[in-house]
């Protein structure tokens, strides 16, 4: 691995000389400003050099006359922003999704909310936001009124276009659908049993919390980017009071970031469990869900012990963490931890040898890993298809530098690895809060800090139990965030999905969805 | 040779299971132990706020620094992140908080930013009521709403 990085920011300074300019650790390893139309060839370049590059999140925003448009991309060693920019008049520019299949999304998210038109997409259209929102009207931009936005009637139906062939028939599954606990539509078109082809759609639950996050307070922001996930609130708070704290240019207390570590991994860990009785329910078998569940709540109750709630932990804020871990406390977390521990080799066995988990997961769904590279997929579906990124292991924030943990790699890519993953790291989240736990340095836990934040944008990456969560943050020098851009992990994983399922059985379809630990409401904000 | 036992692990457990005592608590017969820091419901205390109150501190009209901390501050209806607080005028013209719980998401930020400490946790979360009204604290029960 080690032989084969290249040094891509002066790749990139010795191809493009002064056509680009470079800022240094501004946005990740470095800000490359390039006009537009030449961002496509700085992409290019990178994609030639390091076959691990990808996209991690495309950030549109409103700069008056201009529309931003961020590139964000990562190598298997360095993480940049490619900066472009192209006018309210005429905001056009073209598509990235020919040199890179994971852009695709993305692209369509920008579209939707900033009115960016990326020529040449392959499938343009609503992704985001509903049939009936008026044209013209993109909601991330500063000029938009509320009371403008008058909805156009919905379309009688959606006009389905029937395959051609008529041995295939179109399936639509969701928005409401048994099988999906939220609200998703997937178009599969299937020959007899066998999938062939899936659309997707997603937008169903937009709540437009990235706009909201424009008229409030940071501190109050704080507590609105946690409710954009239930299941993984620490980290979406984390993410943006990361992110702030690089603007502010912080250190928090090293207290305060194990204090974090252990509440981030307490919420890999209950994730994790539901995640693994959740793939269990999907194929039927209840009694093991059942199981997974029960053990996930002495989890839920050491939430509630170390920040007073058992779902929304409301533990981060801009300078630390909120309260502090009483000695009294540390038993009580190491007895129950140790009790999970020793249930896992029970369902680890259950996942290795019952025959109804091995038909239903096994050789299902595989996702090979050049594709996973290709669709810039992460978390457990790339680790289960041998993708090798961790943001704690690739990037160490808060305090994972310290912490002593495997990076969980399996090679298979089907079903079966995905879920192993997660059992894995069940117990590697179990050795991170031991560690954390018994290595707690003294000192304070929080700092004061201003309330209004300098002029400044800032990215903020981390693991999140579903994958890589990416934030970016700019601030006008107010005391309220001038933008708040959130790429959540299913956002980026959805794309495998599409890939995987073709060629599987319609029955496959949701324990192989659910593999990817899907969670819409998060990815629709 | 022994034939291999095709029972499998899982439904063992199930089975030895019916004889062990449920998981599950008789809610709401068996009330839960809550941790000592609990965030439910959030009291509040009328007469330790003290906004636009120069000088009518514990020694009457005179100005003492204790008495000015949290003058106009304001602080708890700025920093809700769901606006639960509104600031409602009182008699004698004084100004003073009132908390809608039905908005409240229980993050205690209020609490936490209070600087007289007159909003309180507690550990109540029985909440469920069939009267929306009831779960507004309003610092007296005619208040006026003056938004400002």
């Amino acid at each position: 691995m080690q032989n084969s990085t290249v040094d891509m920011i002066g790749l990139i300074k010795s191809t493009f000389g002064d056509k680009v300019q470079i800022q240094l650790g501004a946005l990740g390893a470095a800000a490359i400003t390039a006009n537009n139309g030449l961002h496509r060839d700085v992409l290019k370049t990178m994609l030639a050099a390091d076959e691990k590059t990808g996209i991690t999140a495309i950030t549109g925003l409103d700069l008056g006359a201009i529309i931003g448009v961020y590139y964000h991309i990562h190598t298997s060693n360095v993480f940049v922003t490619i900066k472009t920019e192209v006018t309210k008049e005429n905001p056009k520019t073209q598509t990235i999704v020919d040199l890179h299949l994971g852009a695709a999304f993305h692209e369509l998210e920008v579209a939707d909310l900033l009115g960016v038109v990326f020529e040449g997409h392959p499938s343009p259209g609503h992704f985001v936001l509903s049939e009936n929102w008026p044209e013209g009207i993109y909601p991330l931009r500063k000029d938009v009124k509320a009371n403008e936005i008058k909805l156009v009637p919905t379309p009688a139906s959606e006009e389905i276009q029937l395959p051609e062939n008529k041995r295939l028939v179109k399936i639509i599954i969701g928005p409401q659908h048994p099988a999906l606990l939220e609200p998703e539509k997937f178009a599969v078109t299937v020959d007899g049993e066998t999938v062939t082809k899936v659309e997707p759609r997603i937008g169903y639950v937009h709540r437009g919390i990235e706009k909201a996050a424009e008229s409030r307070g940071y501190m109050q922001d704080v507590y609105l980017m946690e409710r954009i996930c239930g299941i993984c609130n620490s980290c979406h708070a984390y993410g943006f009071v990361g992110a702030v704290e690089k603007i502010l240019k912080t250190q928090v207390p090293p207290r305060a970031e194990y204090l974090r570590v252990i509440a981030l991994e307490l919420n890999r860990l209950h994730s994790h469990l539901l995640t693994l009785g959740h793939a269990c329910l999907e194929i039927g078998y209840e009694t093991v869900f059942q199981y997974f569940w029960r053990d996930r709540e002495p989890i839920m109750d050491l939430i509630e012990l170390t920040s007073g709630n058992r779902v929304y932990s409301s533990l981060m804020t801009i300078g630390g963490v909120r309260r502090d871990l009483k000695d009294t406390d540390i038993p009580k977390i190491k007895t129950t931890l140790e009790e999970l521990r020793a249930k896992l080799p029970f369902y680890r066995q259950i996942y290795e040898n019952e025959p109804t988990l091995k038909l239903r997961m096994k050789n299902v769904g595989v996702l090979s890993k050049q594709d996973a590279i290709n669709l810039s997929c992460v978390g457990p579906v790339a680790r289960g298809s041998g993708y090798d990124v961790d943001v704690r292991k690739d990037e160490p924030y808060s305090a994972y530098a310290e912490m002593p943990f495997k990076e969980i790699v399996y090679t298979t890519g089907d079903t079966w690895a995905r879920m192993n993953v997660r059992m894995d790291e069940v117990e590697e989240s179990i050795n991170i809060i031991e560690y954390a736990v018994d290595n707690l340095p003294k000192g304070p836990f929080r700092l004061e800090l201003p309330r209004s934040v300098p002029a400044g944008e800032a990215i903020h990456r981390l693991e999140a139990p579903r994958g890589e969560l990416f934030y970016y943050v700019r601030s006008n020098g107010t005391d309220m965030p001038d933008r708040v851009k959130v790429r959540t992990p299913t956002f980026a994983n959805i794309p495998s999905f599409l890939k995987t399922a073709i060629g599987e059985s319609i029955a496959d379809v949701p324990a192989n969805f659910v593999s990817l630990d899907p969670c819409f409401s998060c990815t629709d904000r | 040779m022994v034939k291999k036992s095709r029972i499998s692990p899982i439904f063992r457990r199930a089975v030895s299971h019916i004889f062990t005592k449920p998981a599950t608590t008789k809610y709401p017969f068996v009330k839960p132990k809550l941790p000592a820091d609990f965030r439910g419901k959030t009291i509040y205390e009328i007469k330790d706020c003290n906004i636009i109150d120069i000088g009518t501190g514990p020694k009457g009209l005179t100005l003492d620094v204790s008495s000015i901390v949290g003058s106009n501050c304001r602080v708890c209806e700025r920093d809700c992140p769901t606006n639960a607080i509104t600031i409602v005028e009182v008699e004698g013209g004084k100004k003073r908080p009132q908390i809608d719980l039905n908005k409240c998401i229980f993050c205690h930020q209020c609490v936490e930013s209070c600087p007289r400490g007159a909003i309180k946790s507690s550990d109540l979360y029985e909440l469920a009521t069939t009267d929306k009204g009831s779960l507004i604290e309003k610092p007296n029960p005619n208040a006026k709403e003056t938004k400002s």
